[in-house]
C-alpha cells in the first residue's frame, strides 16, 4: 500500500543574525545550513492500518508525510503509495488520498465551507448522489449543520478543523495523512474527532497515518507506531512495546493503613509522590519484585499495585535522553 | 471541465465578498483612463492633429487602452507568486485540478467582471464629454483586433505565470514584477502613448519584443492604420512570442514544482 525505502530530504536553509544589522548583513552575504528533515526512513504500511507518527518538534514527521503525498520532491530513496509515485502527482493517485494538515488551511477562506465542499465535489469528480450521501454523513457525524453557511474565517478552530475533515474525505479516500488533526482542540472535541477517524478507518478500511503530539492520540488509535527524531526513524512497532523497550521504571503504588513518618518511606525506596494514605514509589525494572517484597514486609500495606509508569513520560524521557538502543 | 466551471463560480462569489475592493480597484482604473484621457485632450488643445495622429484617432487609442488593459492586462496570476512564498500553493497540488488551467480560469472571470465595468465607464466618459470615437469601416478590420487581442490574452497569461513561477527560486518576487510591470511592460506595449511617436530605429527594436502586441498592435489595427503585410507579420510575431512564452511558462512549472518546499505546517 505504501513503501517507503531509504528516503531522504534536505533542506538548505538560510541563517540571518537578529535584528536589523543581521538582516542588512544577509544582503550581502549569506550563511546557508543544510538540514536534514527526512535521513534515510524506510517502511512499509498495509491496507486499514492506522499507524501514528510521533516525534518532537522538527523532527521529520510532516516532511515524510509531504513527501507522500507529492507535495515535496525526494533527494533521494524511493516512494510509492498505491503504486503510483506521488511526487508526479497523477489524478488517479489524487483522487485516493487526501492531506489533512491542522495548522493550514485548505478551506476557502472568505466563503462558507459549503462552497469549498461543492468545488471538491468537481474538483474530485464524485457523483451527486454519492457526495449528497457523504456529506450528510460527515456532517451528522462531525455535527456541523449550523455552520456551513458561515464564512470560513469566521468560524473558530475547532469547527474550521471539522471542516477540513469533510472538505478532505469528500471523495472517501483510501489513504488519509492527518497531520496534527487536534491541534488547538478542546478536549471535547479531540474526542470527537478521535472517535471519527477510528470509525473512518474501521468503515472504509482505510489507511491512515497520524501524526500527533498528543500521546492521548496516538494511545486511542493507533496499534503500530513510529518514533522519527532528526530524520531517522528510531522505532517501529506497536505502542506497547515502547512501554516494554524503554520504560527504565516501574511505579509501586502502596496505599497504607497507618501513617508513617517519611523519613521511614525514604529508607525503603525512591518516592515519587506521597499523599497520605497513598505513596508512590519509583524503581529501576529489576529490582521491582525485591522493592515489593521489602515493602509489604515493612509498611503497613492496606493495598499494592505494580504499573507501568504513563506512556507520556517514557516517549518525554526518550525524547530527551535521545536514547533510542 | 465542471471544475473550472465551478472555480469560476466561486471565484465571481470571491469578489462579492469584497466589494469595498472591487470598487476600489475599479476607482483607480477609472483614474488612470482619465488622467491619461485629460493629458492628450490638453496637448491637442484647439490642434487638429499631432505627432502624425488625428485627435479623435489619439482618443480612441485612449480608449482602447483602457479596455485592453483590462482584458489582456489585468491578471490573478500574480497571486501565484504570493501562494509559492506563503506555502497555500500546497492545497492546489493535492488536488487532480490542473494549476495552469486553475489561473485561466480565475484570470477569465477577472477579466470578465471588470469589462463589464470598464465598458460602462468607457460609455459614461465618451457621452459626458461628448467625445468623437473612430469605428472602423471593414468587417475584416473587428476580425483582426478581436483576434489579436485573444492572442495578446494568452501571451500576457503565459507571461504573467511565468513570471510568478520565478518565486519558486526567488521566493520574493515583487521587485521583478514592479519593475517588469511598470518599466518594461506598460510602456513597451504602448499603454501611455501610440509607440510609433518614437524614433524608428527604437520602434524597430521594440516591435521584435512580445511587449507592443498586447496593447499598441492591437489598436493600430483598430485604427486601421496598417497595411496587410504588416498586420499579418504582428500576428507572426506575437504568435512565436505566445509559443515560446507557453512553452516557458509550463516547463517553469515543472521545474518549479519539482522545487517547491510547502512551507508551513
Amino acid at each position: 500500500m505504501i513503501e517507503v525505502s531509504q528516503l531522504r530530504k534536505f533542506y538548505s536553509v538560510f541563517k540571518k543574525e537578529p535584528g536589523l544589522i543581521g538582516s542588512f548583513k544577509s544582503i550581502f552575504k549569506r550563511r546557508y545550513e543544510e538540514v536534514r528533515a527526512v535521513d534515510d526512513i524506510s517502511f512499509t504500511i498495509e491496507e486499514g492500518e492506522l499507524v501514528g507518527f510521533i516525534g518532537p518538534n522538527g523532527a521529520g514527521k510532516t516532511t515524510t508525510l509531504k513527501c507522500l503525498s507529492g507535495l515535496l520532491y525526494p533527494d533521494s530513496g524511493f516512494v510509492s503509495a498505491l503504486g503510483f509515485q506521488p511526487w508526479e502527482r497523477k489524478p488517479e493517485f489524487q483522487k485516493q488520498f487526501a492531506l489533512v494538515m491542522g495548522q493550514k488551511n485548505q478551506l476557502w477562506w472568505d466563503l462558507p465551507p459549503m462552497e469549498t465542499f461543492l468545488l471538491n465535489k468537481e474538483i474530485y469528480e464524485v457523483p451527486q448522489e454519492q457526495f449528497k450521501k457523504t456529506l450528510d454523513e460527515l456532517v451528522e457525524l462531525l455535527e456541523v449543520e449550523d455552520i456551513l453557511k458561515i464564512q470560513v474565517r469566521k468560524l473558530s478552530l475547532g469547527q474550521r478543523m471539522k471542516c477540513e475533515l469533510i472538505a478532505a474525505l469528500l471523495h472517501s479516500p483510501k489513504v488519509l495523512f492527518l497531520d496534527e488533526p487536534t491541534i488547538g482542540l478542546d478536549v471535547v472535541m479531540q474526542k470527537k474527532i478521535r472517535d471519527f477517524i477510528k470509525e473512518y478507518n474501521l468503515r472504509y478500511k482505510a489507511t491512515i497515518i497520524l501524526t500527533s503530539h498528543y500521546m492521548g492520540d496516538v494511545k486511542e488509535l493507533c496499534q503500530r507506531v513510529m518514533i522519527i527524531d532528526k530524520g531517522k526513524l528510531v522505532f517501529d512497532g506497536e505502542l506497547e512495546k515502547i512501554v516494554k523497550k524503554y520504560a527504565e521504571h516501574k511505579l509501586i503504588s502502596v496505599v497504607l493503613n497507618e501513617k508513617v513518618e517519611l523519613k521511614k518511606l525514604k529508607e525503603i525506596g525512591k518516592i515519587k509522590e506521597f499523599v497520605y494514605p497513598h505513596v508512590n514509589f519509583e524503581v529501576k525494572k529489576q529490582q521491582t519484585s525485591t522493592l515489593a517484597a521489602k515493602i509489604l514486609e515493612e509498611l503497613p500495606v492496606a493495598d499494592l499495585n505494580i504499573e507501568e509508569p504513563p506512556i507520556e513520560e517514557i516517549i518525554r524521557d526518550l525524547f530527551t535522553k535521545k536514547n533510542y538502543q | 471541465m465542471k471544475k473550472y466551471l465551478q472555480l469560476a463560480k466561486i471565484t465571481l462569489e470571491e469578489y462579492f465578498v469584497y466589494r469595498l475592493n472591487f470598487y476600489l480597484w475599479r476607482f483607480r482604473s477609472l483614474v488612470t483612463f482619465l488622467t491619461l484621457l485629460f493629458f492628450w485632450l490638453a496637448i491637442y488643445g484647439n490642434r487638429g492633429e499631432f505627432l502624425g495622429y488625428q485627435k479623435s484617432q489619439m482618443l480612441t487609442y485612449v480608449i482602447g487602452i483602457a479596455f485592453l488593459r483590462t482584458i489582456v492586462l489585468g491578471s490573478r496570476s500574480a497571486d501565484m507568486a504570493m501562494q509559492i512564498r506563503s506555502g497555500e500553493l500546497t492545497k492546489l497540488l493535492l488536488q487532480p485540478i490542473k494549476t495552469i488551467r486553475f489561473w485561466f480560469t480565475r484570470d477569465v472571470v477577472d477579466k470578465g467582471l471588470n469589462l463589464f465595468f470598464t465598458i460602462i465607464e468607457i460609455l459614461v466618459v465618451l457621452w459626458i464629454l461628448k467625445l468623437s470615437f473612430y469605428l472602423p469601416h471593414h468587417l475584416i478590420t473587428y476580425l483582426s483586433f478581436t483576434v489579436l487581442s485573444l492572442l495578446a490574452v494568452f501571451l500576457y497569461f503565459f507571461l504573467s505565470f511565468t513570471l510568478s513561477a520565478i518565486a519558486f527560486w526567488t521566493e520574493e518576487i515583487w521587485a521583478t514584477r514592479w519593475l517588469f510591470g511598470i518599466i518594461f511592460l506598460e510602456f513597451l506595449a504602448g499603454a501611455f502613448f501610440p509607440l510609433d511617436v518614437l524614433p524608428s530605429w527604437l520602434t524597430k527594436i521594440i516591435y521584435l519584443t512580445p511587449f507592443p502586441y498586447l496593447v499598441f498592435f492591437p489598436l493600430k489595427i483598430w485604427l486601421e492604420q496598417l497595411t496587410t503585410g504588416a498586420i499579418a507579420q504582428a500576428f507572426l510575431i506575437c504568435s512565436i512570442w505566445l509559443i515560446f512564452f507557453w512553452w516557458l511558462a509550463i516547463l517553469m512549472w515543472r521545474k518549479g514544482s519539482k522545487n517547491y518546499q510547502a512551507y508551513g505546517g
